[in-house]
């Protein structure tokens, strides 16, 4: 039996960093917001501190923060001639679960895009011309301009503590900065990291042929910081346990150092987890929502109605639960026609390995998961496209993350896979070997969605969401000539064997690749090519919000997190002033 | 000045900052030996063997590592970590004796001289629980993070506090706290100790002082 619980002014699905920042500013407001988390209540102490906290074996390899996929996973399969099987064990990307969300287990590299990414369709038509595009892709603007954003960059960047070197200040290029960023209203409030000497040496070599090296933007804390919020964070110590891993430290900017100790005080906010949402509730005129209905630890349902709705969980999960709802149009590849689950983009990963003698010594251990140089001079529109026949681009960037035992141990190709071998290339390369990550683009394509599974279920009974994906050509086309200017700069650096392995297809979901999953909940101004307006309200439903990486109509070159961030106070904006004062469509279709 | 001493002063400066880049690049290596002879200076307070003198509040500096008590000594001579009566001392030592008297002391390991912890049971709970877990009211990690499991240190930077004098312990604390000690380099410290008030800061140098010496 279902038991109704007492109306809320909002609910929240999913209390991660969208929905923390969304749930505090809204309960601030004086709002009634229940937020819904599937996972487990968690915080600095004691849930990730050490030693248990460095646990490679549990949190890297295990991925003990991540999604269970023996109750909740994800089908897969390359191309719709094919049967999609579910993932059982996560390796090309790891969706996050519990308070906190995903952030939780995030490097903190901390990224704007720029102004040309949010009119992407507009400007390669203008800069190009209408046919240089394969007409298979499904490129589009986004409905938002850089300008509009710029203030709510700048906030999440404080609410966060981001460390960084300002490249342009309000159009000013600025020396030791990013040349080609979208201006900046003000500097970022802290510092940048300490430099890797992999970094340094990446640094003078990019010098050397005339690039534009930076230092990489960090939300783990080069300094100690007090967020707008009140809340401190401390410093960084170089353990290399970012990615996968919590901070023991108060010292990466995650839901529970910079917005939840607020959050959780405010009485006007009440926060249920173990709470697996089913579904967005419906009236009849199927326009409207009513609430939400979910399945709590013990396996009891309950209904809470609320006049509006967020769904701000991880980027597939916001897709599967507007399929779940029969919230929008689920989109059709054959026709072509619908919206939900069309232009899902990821992130076209490559790299560079330089092998140097035993005399360069770089630490990898010594890392933090932000803390490289790079050069940007081969990303998004910032080089000219015109006779290389595609869109986008990378970084590329000196950047060590961690040198941990169990994963970290590169080696050179041909090296045999096992036993003396293997073990002498190990310790004749471990500290002797600058990665690049060369980080790009990808464009959403025609056959490229989300759906639900026919076939598979969750631990609740509902389809899985299935994944129909391949790397478009244009997307390899450019990994294939970024990844040689990658290769150039390891030579510069006089390393004695540099190789580049540029991305090649098909996608493969076995090998660890990256968790920018975007895209299935499209923003724009069109509704037939969008699921959520520029104020990322849903078309049909104007009680629904979804934000998050699923908004994103193509995936830029970089990291998704601080434009999801920009995203989220873009959308508070619009619910405190616009929405919540006269609910109903803020853009008539 | 004539020619030719111009051409031999000017070599000689040549040489003066090669062998200071020399010894820039190569770390001094301590001689425990040397560093023995030097450590008579030090008895009258931190003990014979360096078990310190735990109820005046002179720290125990058996066993802890060469580099970081060479880099306390470097501190009290550069003022970055301030004490009325280790800065002459430590400004007297050249580089390599102080280099010496770490590498001494880093490499003995005599028994303690605590006396045992006067402190209630609840007073240590509190220490242990800092000490392991933190407090998450307020936003304060536990210190084994970085200074070891236990506190038995972590190589190199973090010093063991098991089984140090808890004098001594709390009014370190106090220092970061006051600014009196800045020579982390990230601030960790004065952030932890700022979110410590008079009785954390008595409870968890207390904690420390009753687990005694760790190998």
């Amino acid at each position: 039996m279902t038991q109704v619980m007492k109306a809320a002014d909002v609910v929240i699905i999913g209390v991660g960093m969208v929905g923390s920042i969304i749930a505090k500013e809204l309960a601030a407001a004086g709002y009634k917001v229940v937020g819904l988390e599937r996972g487990e209540p968690r915080f600095t102490v004691p849930d990730f501190q050490g030693p248990g906290v460095h646990d490679e074996l549990r949190f890297d390899v295990r991925k003990a923060l991540m999604q269970d996929n023996t109750r909740e996973a994800v089908t897969f399969r390359n191309q719709v001639a094919q049967t999609a099987l579910p993932i059982r064990r996560w390796e090309s990307f790891l969706p996050g679960t519990g308070l906190g969300g995903s952030q939780v287990h995030w490097n903190g590299q901390t990224y704007r895009f720029q102004a040309q990414d949010f009119a992407m369709a507009s400007h390669v038509r203008e800069r190009y011309g209408k046919d240089f595009l394969d007409p298979d892709l499904r490129v589009q603007d986004w409905g938002v301009i850089y300008a509009d954003l710029e203030p709510h960059y700048d906030r999440f960047e404080y609410l966060l503590g981001t460390g960084g070197k300002a490249g342009n200040l309000k159009g000013k290029i600025q020396p030791g900065g990013d040349p080609f960023e979208s201006p900046r209203s003000r500097e970022y409030p802290t510092r940048p990291m300490k430099e890797h000497y992999s970094g340094a040496m990446f640094r003078k070599a990019a010098n050397s042929l005339g690039y534009h090296p930076f230092p990489q933007p960090s939300s783990n804390l080069s300094e100690p910081y007090t967020n707008p919020e009140g809340l401190k964070l401390n410093t960084c110590v170089f353990c290399g346990f970012c990615e996968r891993f919590a901070c023991e430290h108060y010292a990466k900017a995650v839901p529970q150092t910079f917005i939840l100790p607020v959050l959780m005080k405010n009485p006007n906010f009440e926060l249920r987890t173990g709470a697996q949402v089913q579904r967005i509730n419906l009236d009849s005129s199927k326009t409207k929502a009513t609430g939400v209905t979910y399945i709590d630890a013990a396996g009891r349902e309950f209904e809470q109605p609320a006049a509006l709705v967020i769904t701000c969980s991880f980027a597939l999960n916001n897709v599967r639960m507007l399929l779940l709802s029969g919230v929008g149009k689920p989109y059709d590849p054959a026709s072509g026609t619908g919206v939900v689950g069309r232009n899902y983009a990821y992130q076209t990963m490559s790299t560079v390995a330089s092998f140097f003698d035993k005399d360069v010594i770089v630490n990898p251990f010594m890392a933090s998961g932000a803390s490289g140089t790079l050069i940007n001079d081969f990303a998004g529109e910032n080089f000219d496209h015109s006779k290389l026949g595609f869109i986008g681009g990378s970084f590329i960037g000196a950047v060590n993350t961690n040198g941990r035992p169990i994963n970290y141990h590169p080696v050179p190709p041909g090296t045999q896979a096992w036993g003396k071998g293997w073990k002498k290339a190990v310790a004749d390369h471990y500290n002797h070997t600058v990665m690049f990550s060369i980080h790009g683009s990808s464009m959403a394509q025609k056959q490229n969605y989300l759906d639900l599974d026919p076939t598979y279920k969750d631990a609740w009974g509902q389809p899985l969401l299935r994944m129909t994906f391949d790397f478009p050509k244009n997307d390899l086309a450019m990994a294939e000539y970024v990844t040689g200017k990658g290769v150039e700069i390891g030579k510069a650096m006089g390393a004695k064997q540099v190789v580049g392995t540029p991305r090649k297809g098909p996608y493969t979901i076995t090998q660890y690749q990256t968790t920018h999953n975007t895209g299935g909940t499209v923003m724009g101004d069109d509704p037939s090519t969008s699921v959520v307006n520029r104020y990322l309200q849903v078309w049909d439903v104007p009680n629904v919000f979804v934000v998050g990486a699923s908004n994103f109509p193509q995936n830029a070159t970089w990291n998704p997190t601080d434009t999801i961030g920009a995203l989220t106070y873009w959308a508070i904006d619009a619910l405190k002033n616009k929405y919540l004062k006269n609910p109903g469509r803020l853009v008539s279709a | 000045m004539n020619a030719r001493n111009v051409c031999r002063l000017s070599l000689l400066v040549a040489l003066g900052a090669t062998a200071a880049s020399a010894m820039a690049a190569a770390p001094i290596v301590g001689d425990a030996k040397n560093g023995a002879v030097l450590a008579a200076a030090c008895q009258a307070c931190h003990g014979a063997q360096g078990e310190g003198t735990f109820a005046a509040g002179f720290p125990r500096l058996a066993g802890q590592t060469a580099v970081y008590l060479e880099k306390q000594l470097n501190d009290y001579a550069a003022d970055t970590r301030s004490n009325a009566v280790m800065a002459p001392l430590a400004k007297a030592l050249s580089p390599k004796q102080r280099a010496d008297l770490a590498a001494h002391f880093a490499g003995l390991s005599p028994p303690s001289t605590a006396a045992g912890s006067s402190a209630g049971a609840g007073v240590l709970a509190r220490g242990r629980l800092l000490a392991h877990e933190g407090d998450e009211a307020k936003q304060l990690q536990a210190c084994g993070n970085c200074h070891g499991p236990e506190g038995r240190g972590e190589a190199f930077a973090a010093p063991y506090l098991a089984g140090q004098s808890a004098t001594y312990l709390a009014a370190a604390i106090k220092e970061w706290k006051s600014g009196a000690r800045k020579n982390d380099g990230g601030q960790l410290m004065a952030a932890v100790a700022n979110r410590l008030d008079d009785a954390d800061i008595a409870a968890v140098a207390a904690y420390f002082e009753s687990v005694g010496p760790l190998p």
